[in-house]
């Protein structure tokens, strides 16, 4: 039945990596916004620091917000302007139809809103004979031929200049050159008219103030100002969530969206209406209006959802577009309803419904990115992981999704059937099977298992510090348990050798799967169990040291999360260390400097795992290799490598093929990289780097 | 935050596609007012929000060329700004740090004069330019209050600009191609 419900969904997949110049386009427009946003936070005093400002602002706002509703919309009807809460998109429509026909306009100019988009607002006011022309650019390419925005920011970017001339050539009836400057002339030319007469004028609004009832409309290209000001009629389209408290609060978010979305602070043009303005002087100067429509649509059970109330903290400026490494791939028409991208999994849920959302949520690699990106620090791994898991508990799981959940299981067993798992795990016509049975991908490259366990062998270890300095819990997880002990022993050793005494406390895998595919409840159970198995050792001054960087993410970073920061899981968050990093706080403490510079002439291309921007960038191993003679270089596409933990495993459209296509423009920079071998601490990013660059992948301690 | 650094407004301007001119008293910027006009070879002008002095001025050096200013009258709008070719209108105050012009007007000519004519041009006086963007917050709020009922405030920072096709930055799809800041002070 799952396998149905996504049959759609592959088939766009399938299209997508057959023809990659839609995807090619998308992926040059999120890698400038990207770029141009670093470079943006380079000139920014505080540089990403507005993150947190605007978190807090957001935070208190939506609070706050039935007060500064109350507020904003007695402020607005004393400037004259007047005001209609909307519950839902029948009563927008109504209300507009009412109000063109009451005014017997025919004409309405639009700029861009992606509350009237939410709403498909467009279509039922042209069945009632209104004209309706969207302004902006790009929306102005997708209504002519109608599709819906393929990106947030640049809704028509998968669309070429010669695409685009054709496109006008069609609606004005005349030749058009394919070249941008002979377009821009065109589209000046058609719409010109298209502003001056329009009777109604209809735009959206990025902020809401209360203090002073004004809205904030914010556009590069002007169009906003045109329909704003032209028209008898000005009607706003605004989501409640878009109210904030003050002109600071408004001031903050005018920079941070535009610097998120585009590296520009703020966009070219911000309109701050109070009211409306008349236009001239003498007769017809007061035959003017304003309407704010202030738009519900399941906002409020939005925000007294503690899974879905982050959701109103997004200010729409597509960063997280900009960053996620299967919206790049697919676009927003596959990765999206209406709104799209990873927050658009978490709008689409709450607007447009958790079956609509479940449709699209599995593309979802669960790599974190999307928050270390975004401008309201909005949990979106978390909320898209809650999305998973309600829609499961109505469609179940599908298999391959079950069987990468249960790899710790399968790894236990693996492991104690070394000869004989291995051995499948090599034979080809048992891994085609397994494609086809359960979902493994036949292609990849799995590590073998290993008999005995690092936890088996760590009991055999004999503790060799006489005066410990320091002490140690290590985290294993799955990799270094089942397939690498050595990796783990080695570990240990180094930790040893400054001091440290190390214990391997009672612990369960990470559980990060059961987060990536949605079963919180097992995550949930996950968490509570390690924290309450690492708690006593943080209690006693232990440092918890964690080998894999999903396995430290979800301890430091998911457990706390899941477990509604109690105290116990902040205590182990607070406590948890990555192991480099650790190494050389522990190097500088005790003097004892690295002995030899083994590394020296050797240069290496380093990975940063995705979990690991939250942590500390890999900052900690690229230092640790550099203290001993080793050139690094950090090579980085800024998003992805594909593999998404145990997502690339997985066999097909979903997994191992979507995966690789993420992974091609990492490939190329690290094939193209005069380097000796690449060096990452993820163990599943390892696969992913030696299949698709054919070079040599070491973790750093396999270096020594 | 760090508020010892300094900005400056000319350059953050510039870095948008915009033109600065600093200019040190009244006659100065009107010369250079006029040098803009005789080179965008304008047939019409409007103007809008500037002190009466300053429009007299430009007025007398507009030979031959077409002089819109306030009062608009009503029901000549939008046609009439819409045949300018430059626009024209003073600048409350601006933001160094984001190479911002503050717009703020009471009627929508004003609007109208700095949206759709080709070349805009913006006069300001330089004691009026405010250093960090949260700066203008103050200001910003200190205008509102002057006004119970209608207001509209413009942020202004360089031309018209689309990126809609390719990604490729054109100026000037709707409104502006050409925004210049006249910054009369020494």
């Amino acid at each position: 039945m799952t396998t149905q419900r996504y049959e759609r969904l592959y088939e766009k997949i399938d299209a997508s990596l057959k023809d990659r110049s839609a995807s090619d386009a998308l992926l040059r427009c999120m890698k400038r916004g990207r770029d141009t946003r670093a470079a943006a936070l380079e000139t920014l005093p505080g540089g990403t620091a507005f993150r947190n400002d605007v978190r807090k602002a957001k935070e208190r706002c939506i609070e706050d917000l039935p007060r500064l509703k109350k507020q904003f919309i007695e402020n607005v009807e004393k400037r004259g302007a007047k005001v209609f809460e909307a519950k839902t998109p029948a009563d927008v429509i109504k209300y507009c139809i009412d109000l063109a026909k009451e005014r017997g306009a025919t004409h309405l100019a639009k700029s861009k809103s992606l509350t009237t988009e939410e709403i498909e607002l467009n279509r039922p006011l042209m069945d009632a004979g209104i004209d309706v022309v969207e302004t902006d650019l790009g929306e102005l390419i997708i209504q002519l031929v109608n599709e819906k925005p393929f990106h947030l920011v640049f809704p028509s970017v998968h669309k070429m200049a010669p695409e685009v001339a054709k496109i006008f050539e069609k609606a004005t009836g005349k030749p058009v050159e394919g070249n941008i400057p002979s377009i821009m002339k065109v589209v000046r030319k058609y719409l010109r008219p298209i502003f001056l007469n329009a009777e109604i004028g209809m735009t959206g609004a990025n902020i809401g103030i209360a203090e002073t009832g004004a809205i904030c409309i914010e556009t590069n290209e002007g169009n906003a100002r045109n329909v704003s000001s032209i028209g008898k009629c000005h009607i706003c389209v605004m989501g409640m969530e878009k109210i904030v408290e003050t002109i600071e609060d408004a001031m903050l978010m005018i920079l941070a969206h535009p610097v998120s979305a585009s590296g520009q602070l703020p966009t070219t043009y911000v309109t701050w209406m109070h009211g409306r303005n008349p236009l001239g002087e003498g007769d017809g100067k007061n035959a003017r209006e304003s309407h704010i429509i202030i738009l519900d649509n399941g906002r409020t059970e939005m925000r007294d959802d503690p899974d879905y109330r982050e959701s109103l903290y997004c200010i729409r400026c597509g960063a997280c577009m900009n960053v996620c490494p299967t919206s790049g791939i697919v676009g927003g028409h596959t990765f999206g309803h209406i709104y799209p991208g990873p927050m658009g999994i978490c709008w689409t849920a709450a607007v447009h419904g958790l079956e609509t959302a479940g449709n699209f949520a599995p593309l979802c690699i669960s790599c974190g990115l999307c928050k270390e990106i975004c401008p309201a620090i909005i949990d979106m791994p978390h909320m898209i992981a809650e999305i998973k898991h309600r829609d499961a508990k109505k469609h179940g799981y599908p298999l391959p999704n079950k069987v990468m959940m249960g790899a710790d299981k399968a790894a236990r067993l693996g492991s104690v059937t070394a000869a004989v798992a291995n051995f499948s795990l090599n034979t080809r016509a048992i891994r085609k099977l397994m494609d086809k049975t359960i979902g493994l991908s036949a292609d990849r490259n799995v590590p073998p298992f290993t008999y005995p366990t690092f936890m088996q062998r760590f009991k055999d270890h004999r503790l060799k510090v006489v005066a410990p300095q320091r002490k140690v819990a290590f985290f294993v997880d799955v990799y270094a348990n089942y397939n690498d002990p050595d990796l783990g022993m080695a570990a240990v050793r180094q930790l040893e050798a400054l001091d440290c005494e190390v214990v391997l406390p009672p612990q369960d895998a990470s559980g990060y799967p059961f987060i990536a595919y949605g079963d919180l409840d097992r995550a949930r159970k996950t968490a509570a169990g390690n924290v309450a198995k690492l708690f006593p050792y943080a209690n006693q001054g232990y440092d918890i040291v964690s080998i894999e960087p999903t396995a430290t993410y979800s301890l430091a970073e998911s457990y706390p999360h899941l477990l509604k920061n109690n105290n116990a899981s902040r205590r182990v968050a607070d406590h948890t260390h990555e192991l480099f990093e650790y190494l050389n706080k522990l190097e500088e403490d005790t003097g004892n400097a690295p002995m030899s510079r083994s590394l020296k002439g050797r240069k290496f291309g380093f990975h940063i795992p995705c979990h690991q921007r939250a942590l500390g960038s890999g900052h900690g191993a690229i230092e640790w290799l550099r203290r001993r003679g080793a050139e690094v270089e950090v090579i980085e596409t800024g998003t992805c490598c594909g593999m998404g933990g145990t997502f690339g495993l997985k066999a097909g459209l979903l997994g191992h093929k979507l995966s690789m296509a993420v992974g091609d423009a990492l490939f190329d920079l690290f094939k193209a990289a005069e380097i000796d071998a690449i060096v990452t601490e993820s163990s599943v990013c390892k696969i992913q780097l030696a299949e698709g660059t054919g070079l040599e992948v070491f973790h750093p301690l396999q270096l020594l | 935050m760090n508020a010892e650094i300094k900005f400056d407004f000319a350059e953050c301007f510039e870095k948008l596609s915009g033109v600065a001119h600093a200019v040190p008293s009244e006659k100065a910027a009107v010369d250079e007012i006029i040098s803009i006009i005789t080179s965008k070879e304008a047939k019409c002008v409007a103007l809008a929000n500037l002190p009466k002095k300053l429009v007299t001025a430009i007025e007398k050096r507009c030979d031959g060329i077409k002089v819109l200013k306030e009062p608009y009258a009503a029901e000549t709008l939008p046609a009439a700004i819409d045949e300018a070719d430059v626009g024209i209108t003073g600048i409350a105050f601006a933001i160094a740090q984001s190479g911002t012009l503050v717009e703020t007007t009471t009627n929508d000519a004003v609007r109208l004069v700095s949206a759709l004519t080709p070349t805009y041009i913006g006069v300001l006086r330089k004691a009026d330019i405010v250093n960090r963007f949260e700066d203008g917050s103050a200001r910003i709020r200190e205008i509102v209050k002057e006004h119970d009922e209608n207001l509209v405030i413009s942020f202004i920072s360089g031309p018209s600009r689309t990126g809609d096709i390719e990604l490729k930055l054109t100026l000037g799809v709707h409104g502006p191609g050409e925004a210049h800041a006249v910054i009369i002070g020494k």
